[in-house]
């Protein structure tokens, strides 16, 4: 056996430091899609890891605020009450909460029904679901930093989002969405906004959203997602309007109230919120959808479950194929 | 013997983003290739295993205990993602087989060499680089890691130290030896191949 000896350098046989390198290399993940992972990755770390108030620089910064909360109160004396907009309430909390940040620093805990007003930072610890104040709905995921910096714009600083404007809720001037890549404005729609440090990911499911970057316009219509770099870059491509990635948006969903509604209204409903066309198999299917009118409730069950639970009360039954709910009678 | 890293995982439970972009930063790019090493996954897919592995190491901060190093402890959970995988793909069939239902075997996720379809003259290469990668499963996994991280990854001997918790110079004799016996192996691995070449 032959003793070996080191002698300090790295390599002693080039051939087989050559035969190694070719063998391992790969090919590197394309920044388009690191910027992907990363926003995916980030949002579930931010929320199993929630800042800390307590941390080193926040300690820090409660004690600065300390020092200058004598100076305003003043502030607080001179506010005018009431002079801020009503953005939205909230209409449902799910585990966490949301902690608000108001003017002068004025800090508090949102529940079910408080209303939110311009000149707020909400910080999200568990998915949430507000009410929009000029119709349609906003979810929050866990994790989500927002400002609601107008009436009818919002500023997301980090973290999750999807604002559900039906078409038939018409207004002149329609929610935006602010971020680090630019203003999202969207035309009677569904889309979600993830933001983070590096870049922002809009994913529009129904309609169409006007993004104002940094370095130009772009309109996504549904099934596009497009990736807006904070440098200016933009990409896109396709994505699809149902699936794994929305089942948190469909938890979120807000309550539909059948009683005395027809359920093909309530199949339109559900449509919407798991982003699959509802396909009547016969005609007569599609009749008692139309002339059907429900009684009862739905309240606290997510679409998918809704759904099993009122059609198993109809001559109707229904399949899931990719993007289509397909609606059938009983043989 | 991982304080950096145990730091690390510490400020990125306090919810610090800029803990959480050194982790990312470090972690993807070379996770990925660890991915593309082990399996014979579409770049597609390849992304799923990351973001799956890098999602549950992001849920699961306060499982790791400083014992290995943080980017190992990842590969640890890597490693079930691509068995996951594995399991998922061995489930879905492209064909039935009638006659082998058990027939395959659930591998540990070990390197892979992907199969070619090329012109004659890139067959060299091929076969080349299928000695390299079976040389280096015969190895033991210490000594395949360390080449692995300072071939495949362009870790210096000092990052392969700090992953592998020794000092500079234990480094530089690990990968020594690793050296050492990977020519060996490699060179039988050569012999087989050529063997195989002449059969043809």
């Amino acid at each position: 056996m032959t003793e070996r000896r080191i002698t300090g350098r790295e390599e002693d046989d080039p051939s087989i430091e050559r035969a190694l390198t070719t063998a391992l290399s790969t090919e590197p993940l394309g920044d388009e899609t690191l910027e992907r992972v990363r926003a995916t990755v980030m949002n579930e770390w931010r929320a199993a890891n929630p800042p800390s108030r307590f941390d080193r620089k926040g300690r820090w910064i409660a004690a600065s605020a300390a020092a200058v909360v004598a100076a305003l109160a003043v502030g607080f004396i001179v506010q005018r009450a009431g002079d801020a907009a009503v953005v939205g309430t909230v209409a449902r909390l799910d585990d966490g909460g949301i902690d608000v940040r108001g003017r002068f620093w004025r800090h508090w805990t949102a529940h079910v029904g408080d209303a939110l007003k311009t000149g707020e930072t909400l910080t999200v610890h568990g998915p949430v679901l507000l009410s929009l104040i000029q119709g349609g709905t906003l979810r929050v995921a866990a994790g989500t930093v927002l400002n609601l910096t107008g009436g009818v714009e919002v500023s997301l600083a980090h973290g999750l989002v999807y604002l559900d404007v039906p078409p038939s809720i018409k207004s002149s001037t329609p929610l935006r969405i602010l971020t680090r890549a630019g203003a999202i404005e969207h035309l009677g729609t569904q889309f979600e906004v993830l933001s983070n440090e590096g870049a922002v990911r809009i994913r529009v499911r129904e309609g169409k959203v006007r993004l104002v970057g940094h370095a130009g316009t772009v309109v996504a219509t549904a099934g596009t997602e497009l990736l807006a770099s904070v440098r200016g870059g933009i990409s896109q491509r396709s994505v699809e309007t149902y699936g794994r990635d929305w089942l948190w948006v469909a938890a979120l969903a807000p309550d539909y109230d059948i009683e005395g509604r027809p359920l093909i209204d309530f199949l339109q409903w559900v449509s919407r919120e798991l982003g699959r066309r509802v396909e009547y198999a016969d005609a007569h299917a599609h009749d008692v959808a139309a002339h059907t009118i429900m009684h009862g409730s739905v309240r606290g069950r997510e679409p998918l479950e809704a759904l099993a639970d009122v059609l198993a009360t109809t001559s109707l039954t229904y399949e899931m194929r990719a993007d289509t709910i397909r609606v059938h009678s009983v043989q | 013997m991982y304080e950096a890293d145990r730091v690390l995982v510490s400020r990125m439970r306090t919810g610090e983003q800029r803990a959480f972009d050194e982790f990312f930063n470090a972690s993807a790019s070379r996770l990925a290739a660890f991915v593309s090493r082990r399996s014979g996954l579409d770049p597609a897919s390849v992304e799923d295993i990351v973001q799956n592995t890098l999602i549950k190491a992001v849920r699961n901060l306060a499982s790791y205990r400083g014992e290995a190093a943080l980017f190992t402890w990842v590969t640890e959970i890597c490693r079930h993602e691509l068995a996951d995988a594995h399991r998922k793909a061995v489930r879905r069939p492209a064909h039935d087989s009638l006659d082998e239902p058990d027939a395959v075997a659930f591998p540990v996720p070990e390197l892979w060499v992907p199969e070619h379809l090329e012109p004659a003259a890139e067959a060299d290469a091929h076969h080349r680089q299928k000695a390299v990668i079976r040389a280096l499963n015969d190895l033991p996994e210490r000594y395949a890691r360390a080449l692995e991280a300072k071939y495949g990854d362009g870790l210096s001997v000092k990052e392969v130290a700090a992953l592998f918790g020794l000092t500079t110079v234990a480094a530089q004799s690990l990968l020594a030896r690793a050296r050492d016996a990977f020519r060996d192996r490699w060179n039988v691995e050569s012999d087989v191949v050529v063997g195989v070449r002449r059969d043809d």
